[in-house]
């Protein structure tokens, strides 16, 4: 009876330990969890529309910027000189528009007496189209040349805040070619990295905790998209397009990661965020309760 | 979820922390059931000592680990 009672009480507390380690075991490897997350944001990159030198700069780095408030100027002058020139060369081709129209206009009362060719009365019309078309493309150059002046100061276009400014008074910026980064404002958000073993246990509208690295409190959020496609580093085409599959494949291989994406909710005012900060993300199954 | 700890700046994994825990809780029992003599009530002691740490461990991980 001692015997059957001591072997019971072991094989009682092995039977427990198998049932705990496995659910630790579960916890770690099949709970969608993923400590590879980090925080994202709309980040607008700026490039000027124009180029020349920055003459006058209105934003400090790291500060807040509201929708539509100038970031930086440049160099007007040339643009102001290219107005004026178009806005010249249309008074110039209006004049010529003018004239040409005067003289068809006479040569038509001229062929009604009869004193003017059909051809010639016909080529004066002509001239006068060819005239009138001159003038609407110096409009639209002189149109182009406003554009460009306008252009040269840069705004905002959308409130954020201003990022990497390594721009300085007297630079040239060059047409096209971004100088500062925009965050957007309240534009967190989350995306996490989960193996592609865990994915199944994702689902869109799932609540998500999340613990920045330094711990402290928790933020909330809900997913709200998966990614549907990763590349595939198994193979690459050849310059004739035709797949170049890898003969290596392991028996030991890694689980490959699939972005997340995860709203937050509400964030706490006294928590700071940056873009690029690495997150620790729960994700909350809702098995238990189905 | 098993949260990193930083020790001096660096990121270990939680089991770091926890599995010396669970160590120190079992080798405490372990002690305990020696005084009290209850250790003749074991029928294989190794078994017994593993099976009690590995219980340890699985209480502080759904305990602590969040």
């Amino acid at each position: 009876m001692g015997k059957l009672a001591r072997i019971g009480v072991t094989l009682l507390v092995v039977a427990a330990a198998v049932f705990a380690g496995t659910w630790v075991w579960d916890h770690y490897l099949y709970s969608p969890w993923t400590r590879d997350g980090r925080i994202r944001a709309d980040v607008i990159t700026i490039a000027p529309d124009v180029s020349g030198w920055v003459t006058g700069l209105s934003v400090k780095n790291n500060l807040a910027v509201d929708k539509g408030d100038p970031l930086f100027t440049i160099d007007e002058t040339r643009y102001q000189a290219k107005f004026a020139e178009s806005k010249a060369r249309l008074a110039q081709e209006r004049t010529g528009w003018d004239l040409a129209k005067h003289q068809y206009e006479r040569r038509q009362r001229m062929a009604d007496r009869q004193s003017i060719s059909e051809e010639s009365l016909e080529a004066y019309r002509i001239r006068a189209e060819t005239a009138k078309a001159s003038y609407q493309l110096a409009q639209a150059e002189l149109e182009t040349a406003r554009i460009d002046m306008e252009r040269t100061k840069v705004l905002a276009p959308e409130s954020g805040i201003v990022n990497n400014l390594a721009l300085r008074r007297g630079n040239y910026v060059s047409r096209g070619a971004p100088v500062l980064s925009l965050i957007k404002s309240d534009s967190f958000y989350v995306t996490g990295y989960f193996e592609e073993t865990k994915l199944q246990l994702v689902r869109v509208g799932q609540k998500a905790r999340i613990t920045l690295l330094s711990g402290g409190e928790k933020l909330s959020g809900e997913v709200v998209s998966i990614a549907r496609g990763i590349a595939d580093s198994n193979t690459s085409s050849d310059n004739q397009m035709l797949p170049q599959v890898q003969q290596a494949f392991n028996w030991v291989r890694l689980a490959q990661r699939i972005p997340v994406d995860i709203t937050l909710d509400t964030l706490p005012d006294d928590v700071n965020i940056s873009a690029g900060m690495t997150v620790s993300i729960y994700l909350e199954t809702d098995l238990e309760e189905e | 979820m098993l949260h990193e700890m930083s020790i001096g700046g660096m990121l270990f994994s939680p089991l770091v922390v926890l599995v010396p825990l669970a160590f120190i809780l079992a080798a405490a029992t372990r002690l305990a059931l020696h005084y009290l003599e209850l250790r003749r009530y074991i029928w294989k002691e190794a078994w017994f000592d593993v099976a009690m740490f590995v219980c340890y461990l699985a209480a502080i991980v759904y305990l602590f680990g969040d």
